[in-house]
Order: structure tokens, then sequence, then C-alpha cells
């Protein structure tokens, strides 16, 4: 059963500016871990970002189980994100604030306005919070600053403050890309086996092909907007990879 | 330079014009002195239409200074060391220091609604907020205290809403150009998280401004303090008055003293200032 | 082991963070005490409240100042130019006056740092710390009333912040074209020439059209005082209970103020 459907996915920044996305069309099932390749440039982070309607696609259609997110209001649309998390390349924590306020921050969909003005979160929350840290290895860092971190814990916390969401879909815009091979390993690794554990389908941009075919079951391929390629990883083949990245693979 | 200063931004805007104009130096060199030539004219045009005796200029600064040190040397403390003119001091730093307050909360909320980038709205919220803070900076501080002085009577409340209502007008430029020049990332990330307005304000606005912000209050003190002392002139509290009034009976020596107690506290709260901004910029 | 460190468990973390909003509760319930009480101190007490009556009444007196006084128009022009020239010509005056203070306010090139900079640095804070509505009562009393002593207001009133931020960029330069020019033997005049002026000019130039777009607002209210321009206008309508009339300069004001704002941000832009 497909979780989420896009179909003929058209998006622009501008009004008057070119057509970055030029009709996608593409389904990921329930246990997905699903890549998106392409050049730089491709359209890969546009396509995430029209999935949560952080940029409002021009036309086409987007069901998330069952729901047509193109059609929704201001507050459904909030309460549907609410149940997406999203992982960055730049991680996207609020430096000034701790650790555990980030990863907290993970439940301001549930909490009404005037408690997250003063960060009143429930013991629940916190607990919960604390169990992620734990999960992902950053018991020992609960209180420092954000901006203190490595590139590597970082991504941490912001792979525990997406999980705090309670998400049914997991975004990735290159989670890795700013981080060394060896951590982006323990990254993928990380997100990879709690994504298995907790059965939530996984969108995932990503750069590095190597990783993509490790990691994805399925992958698509973008360039300038056009999908090139859509299948099981294995079916993936040299002259796939030619033909998206225009250019000669080693 | 501070962080916070209006005009950080030239040397950044200098540095990418400079090449396209060398690329383009003939016409753009005509176009320069076009523009002197035709300033130089207007310049002169004006000195005639103004009628300004540019022959007595230079006497005038000799004579000027001739004034300052006969009639306003020395300045006659006596007259300033006494209870009401303290409480008039007292007043005026009140009055600044509401003023400059209910501006500062005002402008927060302006200064959010009418950043482009994170404005709750932008086809109404953002150019409405975008008027008034327009409107507030427009009208001088003098003018405000006319009307209300107008409006309400003589005293403190008129002075209050005056300031306000020019530390709306200054803060609330100056907060909006700093929320506009924040890293969006940390707002889409509270965004996508289903974060509403007032959330992505709070988490993923104000903690990339906050130091920023404190620099600019300070700053706004710094000016609300300064536009107190002469509101009292037309009835709206503070010392204004007093200079106001001994300015017109030609009572120099008073004048002298009072100017000497405003550069005075003046200077005690732009040292303050200073402090406190160092204060904030190393507790970040 | 993670669970030694005290700040991991659960309570604890609960614990410090309630002290925490405890604190941060208390604080701004200080500050809104704080604020109650200078309102009630100085607007609640001191305000003549029978003088200003109901809301209905201020209402009316604000439904005063609605509309527009279109006979008074064509008078305005003639105080316009006048307000706009006065600016112009008192920042052109005031940067003018500047150039000494820039030269002895800046610790680089400041000739006798020990009487020239402290010099410069009081003349800065004297011609900030003074309003220009007080500058111009000074300037009326020594020259008269007219354009010209609200000119030498702007002017005053300029100095301080234009020698101030200009003192500061002659500060920041890049010293290394200045000891080029040193290094071939340049004498200072030289020095300030080649090596100085190039790298500061443009940002001067920047921060005086700042001060100018400034002046055009202040130099709208000298009138008050006597010194020409709208500001005059303006008064009269007060005194004469002219209601429209004041809205009316209010919005010519208004669009002065646009125009000078507009004008600044392009010529800011062109700026080399
Ligand atoms: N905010 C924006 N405004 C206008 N155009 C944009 C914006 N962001 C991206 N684009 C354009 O959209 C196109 C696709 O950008 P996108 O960021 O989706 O590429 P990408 O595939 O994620 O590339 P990368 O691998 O470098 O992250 C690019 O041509 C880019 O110039
Ligand atoms: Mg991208």
């Amino acid at each position: 059963m497909a979780i989420l459907e896009v179909s003929d996915l058209r998006a622009k920044y501008s009004s008057k500016g070119p057509e970055i996305l030029k009709g996608i069309s593409f389904q990921v099932e329930e246990d997905d871990f699903f890549a998106i390749i392409g050049p730089s440039g491709a359209g890969k982070s546009t396509l995430i970002r029209c999935i949560n309607r952080l940029l409002e696609p021009v036309s086409g259609t987007i069901k998330l189980h069952d729901v047509d997110v193109l059609k929704l209001g201001n507050r459904e649309l909030r309460r549907l994100r609410r149940h997406i998390g999203m992982i960055f390349q730049e991680f996207n924590l609020i430096n000034r604030l701790s650790v555990m306020d980030n990863v907290l921050t993970g439940r301001l969909g549930y909490v009404g306005s005037l408690r997250s003005i003063f960060r009143v979160f429930s013991n629940k929350d916190i607990q919960r919070a604390l169990e992620l840290l734990e999960r992902v290895g950053l018991q020992d860092h609960v209180g420092k600053r954000a901006d203190e971190l490595s590139g590597g814990q970082r991504q941490r916390v912001g792979i525990a403050r997406a999980l705090m969401q309670e998400p049914n879909l997991l975004l990735l815009d290159e989670p890795t890309s700013a981080l060394d091979p060896k951590i982006s390993r323990e990254v993928m690794d990380l997100i990879k086996t709690i994504a298995t554990e907790l059965k939530i389908p996984v969108l995932c941009n990503i750069h590095n092909v190597q990783l993509a075919k490790e990691y994805c079951n399925k992958i698509i391929g973008l360039q300038d907007g056009n999908k090139m390629f859509d299948g099981p990883t294995e079916v993936l083949n040299q002259a796939n990879l030619e033909e998206i990245y225009e250019m000669e693979i080693l | 330079m501070n962080k916070s200063d209006p005009l950080r931004s030239y040397s950044i805007q200098g540095d990418n014009v400079d090449r396209e104009w060398r690329r383009f130096k003939y016409p753009q060199t005509l176009v320069k002195y076009g523009v002197l030539l035709s300033v130089l004219v207007f310049f002169t045009y004006s000195v005639h239409y103004l009628n300004i005796p540019l022959d007595r200029i230079m006497g005038m600064f000799g004579r000027l200074g001739d004034v300052l040190a006969n009639r306003y040397y020395p300045p006659d403390l006596g007259y300033i060391a006494n209870q009401e003119y303290l409480d008039a001091i007292v007043e005026t730093i009140q009055m600044a220091y509401l003023g400059a307050l209910f501006g500062l909360l005002f402008s927060i909320v302006l200064g959010w609604f009418s950043a482009h980038n994170v404005s709750p709205s932008q086809r109404y919220i953002y150019p409405i907020a975008r008027v008034i803070t327009m409107g507030c900076r427009s009208v001088h501080e003098m003018i405000w205290a006319i009307l209300f002085v107008t409006i309400l009577g003589f005293g403190i409340l008129p002075g209050v809403l005056a300031l306000t209502m020019f530390s709306i007008g200054f803060a609330g430029k100056l907060f909006s150009e700093e929320i506009e020049a924040i890293d969006m990332g940390e707002v889409e990330a509270i965004r996508a998280m289903g974060g509403n307005h007032l959330q992505v304000f709070v988490y993923g606005v104000f903690p990339q401004v906050r130091t920023a912000f404190t620099g600019i209050a300070i700053y706004t003190w710094d000016v609300a303090f300064r536009a107190a002392t002469v509101v009292g002139f037309v009835g709206a509290g503070g010392m204004g008055w007093y200079l106001k009034r001994n300015i017109m009976q030609i009572e120099t020596h008073r004048t002298a003293a009072i100017l000497l107690s405003i550069i005075v506290l003046v200077v005690i709260s732009e040292l303050f200032s200073a402090w406190a901004r160092i204060r904030v910029s190393k507790a970040k | 082991m993670p669970n030694e460190t005290p700040a991991t468990t659960v309570d604890d973390i609960v614990r410090s963070r309630k002290k925490k909003q405890r604190i941060q509760f208390g604080f701004y319930l200080f500050l809104l005490g704080l604020i109650v009480w200078s309102i009630k101190a100085t607007v609640i007490d001191d305000t003549d409240w029978d003088r200003i009556g109901s809301l209905a009444d201020i209402g009316k007196s604000i439904s005063h100042f609605i509309g527009i006084d279109f006979s008074l128009i064509p008078s305005l022009l003639g105080p316009t130019i006048e307000t706009f020239m006065i600016a112009c010509i008192g920042t052109l005056l005031g940067f003018i006056i500047c150039i000494p203070a820039i030269w002895f306010g800046a610790l680089n090139v400041t000739p006798f740092k020990s009487v020239t900079y402290p010099m410069a640095r009081a003349a800065m804070t004297i011609s900030r710390s003074i309003h220009e509505i007080v500058w111009a009562l000074i300037f009326v009393s020594a020259v008269g009333l007219g354009a010209f002593a609200g000119i030498l207001a702007i002017a005053a009133r300029s100095l301080g912040f234009i020698a101030k931020m200009s003192a500061e960029a002659v500060e920041n330069i890049d010293p290394r074209p200045v000891e080029a020019i040193r290094a071939v033997g340049g004498n200072n005049l030289q020095v300030m020439l080649y090596g100085i002026l190039p790298q500061v000019l443009p940002i001067i130039l920047g921060i005086v059209i700042f001060e100018w777009e400034i002046n055009i607002r202040r130099s709208a209210v000298l009138g008050l005082v006597g010194a020409g321009g709208l500001g005059l206008v303006f008064f009269r309508q007060m005194h004469t209970f002219n209601y429209p009339g004041v809205t009316t300069v209010i919005v010519a004001i208004f669009g002065l103020v646009l125009i000078g704002e507009v004008a600044s941000h392009y010529s800011r832009k062109a700026l080399i």
C-alpha cells in the first residue's frame, strides 16, 4: 500500500521564474527507504520541500495516507506537518538553545502557544526526549548548547528532534553531506535502524550514489526537474547513472 | 562597528559595485561629474533662495564664540541645584524609560510583522505594519508631542506617548532589518515541525536576534532620552520646559546651566549604554 | 557511565527546568511590577484626567484632525522647498565643519593625541547631546529668526554623528596602503590624501547621505522655534486651531521624508 503518492508535481520559486520540477510522479510504500538522487540543482531539495509544503507546488497532487496534502488549510497543514519528521543538510538546530530544548521543539506542534513561549513541556515529553537522546548516543550532552556540538552530534540532535514528533514519514534533505564519510555512515546507520524499528518510511535526498545504493531499496533519479529513473536499487545500473548525471561515472 | 548599526551595510555594498564601475569607466565618470555639477548648482541656488549672507558667515562664527563666552559663561549652577529641577530630571528619565519601553514592546511585534521573510501574512499584515513604522518614523518627536498635548493636555502622559511613537519608528525599522537578515534554516525547521507563527517567531527567529535586539534597545534608550529632554518644550513634561522658559527670557546663564546638566546626563547615559552593550556582547 | 552523571535523570532535568522557569517567571513578574509602578507614578498620578475627559472626548479631539485643508496646499510649496534646502545646506555645512573633527577624532591620524583627540570627542558629544530644537533656539538668539539659524542648527546637530561614525571608519581602515605610501617616503599629507581618503570617502559619503535623510525630518520641525520651513506653517495652523491644516502639513512632511528616504536609498546604492 502506498503511504505517499506524488503525481505530476510541478513547482516554481517565483511566478515568473523557471519551472524547477516538471511533472514528477512516484510512490513511497510502507517500509521503503526511498532515495532521490541527481546532480546539484536537479531539484531534489525542491521536491522534498514540496511534500510538506514548505514550498507551495504549482500543480499536481500529493497524497499522504490518502489525505490530499495540497488541499489542506493552514491549521490542518500544521497538524499534518507535526507527523512528518524532517532532517536537514545544515541541521537547522536552534543554535542558542540547549540540546534538550532543541529536541523538545519536536513537540511544538502538540503544545499550546502559551506553554511553548515559556518552554513548558510535560514530564512525559522530557522523559521521551531523554530516551531519544540516549538512543542517538548524546546522553552526556543534554545541557550543552547546540552550537557547542560537532557536526555529527548536531545531526544526531536533528534525528532525535524529528523522532520526537512521532513521525509517520521522515523527509531527509541530504542528511550527511555536511559530514565526513565515517560519520555519514554512522548517521545513516542510525536512521536506518530506527526507521526499520519504528516502521517509518523514509524519503531521502542523497548526493552520494554509493550511500544510496547501500541504504535505500528504491531510487528515483532527477535531472533538471525531470524524472530519469524510477525503480528498485538493484535495477539501477551504470547506464542509468550516466543518464542521470549526464557524465561518465567511473 | 556594532552589529545593530544602521550603517553597517555600506562597505559591503561598496565592494560589488566597484567592479562594474571600472568596466564602464567613461560614461560613469561623465555621470559622476554631471551629478556633482547639478548638486553644486542646486546648493548655489539654495544659498541664494534662502538669502544666506555668505559674506558674514565667517564673522558670524567669531561672534558666536563671543556670545557663548560672554553671555552663556559662567553657567548659573545655583539655578539647577534645587529639588524642583531634580524632580524634573527624574521625570525626564522616567518619561524616556517608559516611552522607550512601550515603544520597544510594540516594535518587537511590528518588527516581526514587517519583516517580509517571517511576517504572518505577506499580503495584509506586512504592508500595514510597514506603513505604521514608516508613519511613526516620518513624524518628528516634537510633532508627536504637540499632537498629544493638544489631545491630552499638559503632563507626562503626552510626553510618554510621543516618545513611544518615536521609539516605535526608530526601533521598528532596525528590528525588522535584523529579522530579515536571519538564517531561514531554523525558521524552516520549526515550520516543518508544524509550529504556528508565534512558535516560529519564539523559536526560529527570536533566539537568533536576541543579542542584536538588546543592542538596538540600548540604542533606543539613548535617543529616547535625548528626545525626552526637549518634549517638555511644548508642555509634555520633563526638563524641556525649564529650558524653554529660560531661553525665552534670555536667561543665558541659567540656560547654560541646564544645557550643561543635559550634556552631563547624556554622557552618563551613554557610558552606561556602552557598558551595557559590552556586557551583552560578552554574554552572547 | 552515563547513568552516574547527575544531569541525565529525568527528575533532575525536570527539577532544573522548573527552577529556571520559576526564576524566569519571577523576573518577568518583577519587570511587570516595575512597569506598573512607573505607569502609576508618572502617568496616572500626574495626568489631569478631568481635562482629558472620557474616551469619547479623546475621540472627538482626534476627529478634529481628520481631513485635509486643500486651500493650504498652494502656500505649502515654498516652505517645503525651504525645509528641503535647509536640510541640504545644513548637512553640507555640518560635513564641512566635520572634517577637522574627523581628523582630530580618529586615533590613528589625530595630530596631538593628548590635546586634539579629547577636544574632538567633546565636540562630538556636545553636538549629539543637544537636541536640534535647542540648537535652533541658541542660533535664533545669535543670528535672528530665519532659515540661516535652521541651517546652523542642522549643521551643529549633524557634526556629532557624522564625525563619530567617520572617525570610526578612519580608525578601521586597512593599514597596508598607508604603510606603502610611508614606505615610498610620503609625508603626512600625502598619506592622508592617497592612503586614507580613498578608503574612507565612500563610507563617509554614505554616512553623510544617511544623516541628510534624518536632517530632512529635523528641518521640518525647526520652524517651531522660528527657524523657517514647514515647521512654521505647522505652528501657525496649530495656533489658529486649523486642525485639518495641521494634518495637511504633516502629510506634506511625510511626503518630503519619503522622497528623502527613497533618494537616500538609491544614492547610497549608487555610491562608488
Ligand atoms: N529559494 C530559491 N529561489 C529561487 N530558486 C531556487 C531557490 N532554491 C533553489 N532554487 C533553484 O531551484 C533549482 C533546484 O534547486 P534544488 O535546491 O532543489 O537543487 P538540489 O537538487 O537540491 O541541489 P543540491 O544537490 O545542490 O542541493 C536550482 O536551479 C536552484 O537555482
Ligand atoms: Mg539540495
